[in-house]
């Protein structure tokens, strides 16, 4: 008897869902069916993703299912998306990569193949020293380098990786770019390193220092971004310490160009709303990121002028193509 | 204690007990059937994770972790498949077992050490945390380097007749993961160009190719006579390792559970490398080292002790220096940082409950794992009787299944099926496989690493001589393969010898 019923509940459940597609194709009323967000990256940038798709999905009608496409430094997952339909089923979780990832030659299309459509977090990387030098902020660490003509090991996690490009713009900026040797990680070991004193300083994710700081191993001598982090509240920004440097790394959504402004709109709104959400601003403490709403066409500028920035700082380091 | 018991009081709820179980359950069942694998798992699961309690929530991530572990000797026992690369060397003993009709011993022999060396290495990480992670903060990348180059010539030991044949495997292994993005310069290499070729060949994707295509290709190209076929099934019996065995093997056990937890502590290393180590030291200090790679119980006791005290060991740099060992401690990272629990120094001050709480979460989960997978051998083994071109077919398709989950990508099985192919022809020609998951495996880390030394010393290769520890572990390496090689000239002039004397 209840197999019947059941079996009579999915032929409705069919019959409705398959009049519904109809409608949804005669009306073409966004979203008709689920929407897919390609993840380019592991770590922060899965998790974030993760919560997204889980926030947006409640504010959508059809969930956001991620799904992960890493590899070769994002070209794998941008290369998929660019060529979906430009009809918002297909979006992708996107950051500075489409950037550096064009100008290293990795992609041979750039930031105008997307549409973007919301910024979301920001991600501020943070400046570290070994609490036994003493050094308690940039000048400090500026004057004893210039003062003893050594040479400043600095941990990075890849060349062409954004803290290199961050580290190189700062160090830069301090006048000591020349004094610096660049000391490459495969991976996010650099804080372990730095306790260690292998390596002189590391700019990481400030999530990666927070213990150490707490524990007074480490000391954060700036963070990069035009920001404080919440993280590390105490830490001045290298701007408030009177040196030019203004990098972050931004996360957000972007689909194939040409999607109709509409879904765009759509798909603005629904990030905005689980961008919004206490979950989300709970999370980002946790996970450490900074939510950053913009929407599609102060996000558009934004990679526009981005784009210039990292192709001159590539060409500068060598690595453009 | 006070905290203690806290944390005892919320493991013990229904709530995390079960999630803790159902990690297990997950774990297990991935990591057991051929083609997927727990990394998978783990990211599967750690959505669900968002919505729970902490405690609750790190359980079901570290059980799916342990269950996985463990798993992956189920099915490297059965059909010679391993499920992670950490059970690729249990496949060495644990295959010929089966073979031989002794599949539950071997497979309740790998449970039941693994929960020891689990268990073993958690205590030794509850007491010595922080003196272990200072030490492992002292392997900087020279050191690392000089570990896997050791951990690189167990190839010795593994390459069965022939060591010209075990290098070329080897060598094969290491040129495999030059493919893709180099991590430290950001260039391409052997990309030709191919946005595919550009994320490199997966290591879990070329593993399931190396052992389960030629399984694939060897039961329809090789017919099975029927006497065989009856005989198989008459075999299979549901037979536990009785308590001397166990008994016999305890030092064995102690010594590779040490080994595990300390490699496992060092960053940047894994499972694999202390489970080839392991299975290298048991054959080595074996009495009979020759029925080693023919069914020695001791070979599926060592490498599964110390995958499984690797679980332990790992937990030291991801909660002292918040560090990942590898792309599954990674996934139980995020689970950790979302939660809030923010690993690092000062976590042992801001969350000792949870802390204690994940201690007690480890050893239920080891404790499901013993109850189900001891369950469980009594199905397993029935696997068994399914006629091998029926277990061909549904091999195939979850292998390709899981190398398509890993990264979502259709050209990882394509990935797969060319490696497997590559394999059946090696393995025609005699060359073991074993090696090259063994160069891919420490390929990557050996490059890294050596690269990065020579970046701290600015190119001066005195890194390399100067630091007690990698001369330790060169003088380890050179022995291991001076001994080989010494090994080698006596067998080929032996022959001769014989020859002399019968003229």
């Amino acid at each position: 008897m209840t197999k019947i019923k059941t079996l009579r509940r999915a032929t409705t459940g069919l019959l409705a869902a398959a009049a519904m597609s109809f409608a949804g194709t005669a009306q073409a009323e966004f979203p008709d069916r689920p929407i897919e967000m390609t993840i380019l990256f592991g770590g922060t940038a899965n998790s974030i993703a993760q919560l997204l798709t889980d926030l947006m999905s409640q504010e959508m009608s059809q969930p956001i299912v991620p799904v992960s496409r890493t590899g070769g430094g994002g070209a794998v997952g941008y290369s998929y998306v660019v060529n979906t339909p430009a009809d918002g089923y297909n979006i992708v979780w996107n950051s500075n990569s489409i950037n550096t990832g064009n100008h290293m030659g990795r992609i041979d299309f750039n930031y105008e193949a997307f549409a973007p459509i919301a910024r979301v977090s920001t991600e501020i990387p943070a400046l570290a020293v070994n609490a036994s030098t003493g050094w308690e902020d940039l000048s400090d660490m500026v004057e004893a380098v210039q003062a003893s003509g050594d040479v400043l090991r600095v941990g990075i996690s890849g060349r062409g990786s954004f803290t290199h490009l961050t580290s190189a713009a700062l160090f830069d900026a301090l006048g000591i770019g020349e004094q610096v040797a660049y000391i490459a990680y495969g991976d996010g070991r650099a804080p372990v390193e730095l306790l260690a004193e292998r390596i002189d300083a590391a700019i990481q994710w400030p999530g990666q220092f927070a213990s150490y700081v707490e524990a007074g191993e480490l000391n954060v001598l700036a963070v990069t971004g035009d920001t404080r982090v919440n993280v590390l509240p105490d830490v001045a920004t290298a701007m408030e310490q009177g040196y030019d440097v203004n990098i972050s790394m931004w996360r957000g959504l972007a689909a194939p160009a040409g999607t109709p402004d509409d879904v765009v709109a759509a798909l603005q709104a629904a990030a905005e709303a689980a961008v919004m959400s206490d979950t989300f601003q709970e999370a980002s403490g946790n996970i450490g990121f900074t939510p950053a709403f913009l929407p599609a066409a102060e996000f558009g500028a934004l990679i526009a002028e981005d784009d210039a920035f990292y192709g001159a700082l590539l060409t500068e380091l060598g690595m453009a193509q | 204690m006070d905290i203690f018991l806290q944390a005892l009081a919320s493991a013990m709820t229904p709530m995390a007990i079960a999630s803790i179980g159902l990690g297990a359950l997950i774990g297990l069942i991935f990591g057991s059937i051929p083609g997927l694998t727990f990394t998978v798992a783990l990211a599967l699961a750690l959505p669900i994770t968002f919505s729970m309690d902490p405690v609750p929530a790190i359980g079901l991530l570290l059980g799916t972790y342990i269950g996985g572990m463990t798993g992956g000797s189920v099915s490297a026992i059965l059909l010679g498949i391993p499920g992670t690369p950490s059970a690729a060397a249990t496949v060495l003993d644990g295959h010929p077992m089966t073979k031989q009709g002794n599949a539950s011993i071997a497979l309740g022999t790998a449970v039941i050490v693994s929960v020891f060396g689990g268990v073993f290495s958690l205590i030794v990480m509850i007491v010595s945390v922080d003196l272990v992670s200072r030490v492992a903060i002292s392997f900087g990348p020279a050191e690392i380097f000089a570990l896997v180059l050791f951990g690189l010539s167990t190839i010795c030991g593994l390459c069965g007749g022939s060591l010209i044949k075990g290098l070329i495997s080897g060598a094969i292994g290491l040129m495999i993961m030059t493919i893709g993005i180099d991590t430290i310069d950001g260039v391409q290499r052997m990309t030709f160009g191919s946005v595919n070729m550009m994320q490199g060949v997966n290591l879990l994707v070329a593993m399931i190719g190396l052992f389960a295509v030629p399984f694939i290709i060897e039961a329809f190209a090789v017919k099975t006579s029927m006497p065989e076929k009856s005989q198989r099934i008459s075999r299979v019996k549901a037979e536990l390792p009785s308590i001397g065995l166990l008994g016999r093997n305890l030092w064995l056990m102690i010594k590779c559970s040490v080994m595990g937890t300390g490699i496992g502590a060092i960053p940047g290393t894994g499972g694999a490398i202390a489970s080839f180590l392991a299975y290298d030291h048991a054959k080595r200090f074996s009495k009979k080292p020759e029925s080693f790679g023919k069914g020695n119980i001791e070979g599926v006791v060592a490498p599964e002790t110390a995958n499984n005290a690797v679980t332990g060991g790992t937990l030291i740099p991801l909660l002292s220096l918040g560090i990942p060992g590898d792309p599954a401690t990674a996934i139980v990272l995020a689970g950790l940082m979302i939660h809030g629990i923010t690993p690092g120094p000062a976590l042992f001050m801001n969350h000792a409950g949870e802390v204690y709480g994940m201690y007690v979460a480890v050893v239920l989960a080891y404790l499901w794992v013993l109850g189900l997978q001891l369950m469980g051998i009594r199905l397993f083994v029935h696997v068994l009787k399914i006629p091998r071109e029926l277990l061909a077919v549904a091999v195939l398709v979850l292998c390709a299944i899981g190398a398509f989950s890993i990264r979502n990508s259709v050209f990882d099985i394509y990935a797969m099926g060319a490696i497997g192919v590559a394999a059946y022809v090696l393995v025609s020609f005699r060359v073991p496989i074993t090696p090259i998951i063994l160069g891919m495996v420490l390929g990557p880390t050996l490059e890294n690493e050596f690269r990065t030394a020579m970046m701290l010393s600015m190119g001066d290769p005195a890194i390399f001589y100067t630091s007690p520890t990698v001369l330790v572990f060169f003088s380890f390496a050179l022995l291991v393969i001076g001994l080989q090689a010494v090994s080698e000239f006596k067998a080929k002039k032996q022959p001769k010898n014989e020859v002399k004397a019968d003229a």
